[in-house]
């Protein structure tokens, strides 16, 4: 599983976006991401890229 | 009790309560928060609540020094870890800046807003979080009570069941038949009872292979489903045989003297017996007044505030989270939203509107993992599913997705426990 930290909020954003709409090979991502918006992906991507 | 016969006192005692409710704290003082519970609900709730209220004091009310996690406890009754990985202590909480009371929550006065503890000692609060977990319903299954669980154990609550059905198993002669009584729902871990079931399959298929698992379900359907029963079919074809409830599976009683189950169809004696049995939430829920007659405990899914008692919130097992399933993922999910709600109102702020995810994985079999998860949003009162969110894994998956799942399985773990205890 890729690790998030180190991650850009716009690099977390498009992989959410990939996982969505299938083209990102996934386990369990892909049935998570369809549970979130693109603007609650745009927060969640931002606070993780403020997490060190 | 009817408005007619209150009398005026207690009317105005009553609104008495109502207006000391709100604002509840002042900016000078400290807000008091006491925790019910120290597994992975009331943990996360109490650093949670510390986190984002320093100045808060949040008291975390748990008996047990030592907490034995029940996800992978499976694995242990299969023989495949041992259960030290499976114990935590609070060590790491403590560190965080909450204060542990070690004792058994006793009763609970909502009006005067104190826990009162097994010595006899009260505890102030402003917000009250319960996350007390199960209890088993002594009274929900003829014959099976807590001298009886001694020879047919349950291990729905990990630790000393756990090692006494591993204990059984291990000592059980090659040959020896396995019965398992699964509930109808609601009950702790939807698909645990399924993931125990295979590995036991998995013990007896490579250890006594003369020996089998009758599992007798309360159910027709259960969780992860085709999943569990197209990996039965392949792995453990004449190790596991599952008993429907419309094929005679439930069980209306036991007799522990003989190790025997009866359902409606027939009896079955057993050489190795584990009763899942009905469940509840923990009895202190009962004494507080926040479980109703179902024996679970109703709740706002926004703030996890009690339908029945203001100022108390409840979250794990023992509410009643709609689409939500009774996981440590989701106690740990709804800590969180609890935390951050209760947080908020101490602050005099509205809740924030929240989403929760739940992710459970069950191992078929080493390096053979299988998920369910979900997204979790308040409709209309109630925890319900984000539409065309979540699901479980594949059917057709291949080998190194199941690998895949079995090892991001036990790096869930190893990072949920971290989070609540480390």
């Amino acid at each position: 599983m890729p690790p998030l930290a180190g991650r850009s909020a716009a690099d977390i954003v498009r992989l959410m976006a990939a996982f969505r709409g299938g083209t990102q090979p996934a386990t369990v991502m892909d049935r998570i991401a369809k549970g979130f918006s693109e603007a609650e992906t745009e927060a969640i991507a931002a606070w993780y890229a403020g997490q060190k | 009790m009817s408005t007619r016969h209150r009398s005026r006192r207690d009317v105005l005692a009553g609104l008495g309560a109502v207006v000391l409710a709100a604002p509840s704290v002042s900016a000078q003082t400290a807000p008091r928060v006491v925790v019910i519970g120290g597994g992975f609900g009331g943990a996360t709730a109490a650093r949670e609540v510390k986190r984002l209220l320093p100045n808060a004091e949040v008291v975390l009310v748990t008996d047990e020094r030592t907490f034995t996690a029940c996800p992978f406890s499976n694995l242990v009754l299969a023989g495949m870890r041992d259960i030290s990985a499976q114990q935590f202590g609070y060590g790491g909480v403590e560190k965080a800046g909450v204060r542990i009371a070690f004792s058994a929550a006793k009763a609970v006065d909502a009006r005067a807003r104190s826990v009162t503890l097994g010595d006899g000692t009260r505890l102030a609060f402003d917000r009250l979080i319960a996350s007390p977990g199960i209890d088993i319903r002594w009274d929900g299954l003829e014959g099976y009570n807590e001298a009886a669980a001694e020879r047919m154990p349950h291990a729905w609550k990990a630790g000393d069941q756990t090692l006494l059905l591993r204990r059984q198993l291990e000592a059980m002669d090659d040959g020896g038949l396995v019965v398992m009584s699964v509930p109808a729902n609601p009950f702790r871990c939807p698909p645990g009872p399924y993931e125990r079931a295979s590995l036991i399959a998995h013990y007896l298929k490579t250890r006594k292979p003369k020996s089998k698992l009758l599992v007798l379900d309360a159910k027709d359907a259960f969780s992860k489903q085709r999943l569990f029963q197209a990996a039965w079919k392949s792995i453990y074809p004449d190790h596991l045989e599952w008993v429907s409830l419309s094929t005679g599976g439930k069980v209306l009683s036991v007799d522990p003297a003989t190790m025997t189950l009866i359902t409606e169809f027939g009896r079955h004696t057993a050489a190795v017996a584990n009763v899942i049995p009905p469940q509840k939430a923990a009895t202190i829920a009962t004494t507080a007044g926040i479980a109703d007659a179902t024996g679970w405990c109703p709740i706002d899914p926004a703030t996890f505030e009690s339908r029945l008692v203001a100022n108390i919130h409840v979250l794990g097992d023992a509410a009643i989270a709609g689409a939500m399933p009774k996981s440590a993922f989701a106690a740990n999910a709804q800590a969180k939203v609890c935390a951050a709600a209760v947080a908020s109102l101490l602050s005099g702020a509205p809740a924030p509107e929240p989403k929760l995810v739940n992710t459970c994985y069950s191992l078929v079999a080493p390096e053979y993992g299988i998920s369910v998860a979900g997204v979790y949003h308040p409709v209309g009162g109630v925890l319900a599913e984000v539409k065309g969110s979540g699901g479980t894994s594949r059917l057709d998956a291949a080998p190194d997705v199941r690998a895949a799942e079995a090892l991001f399985a036990e790096g869930w773990f190893k990072t949920i426990t971290h989070e609540v205890f480390g």
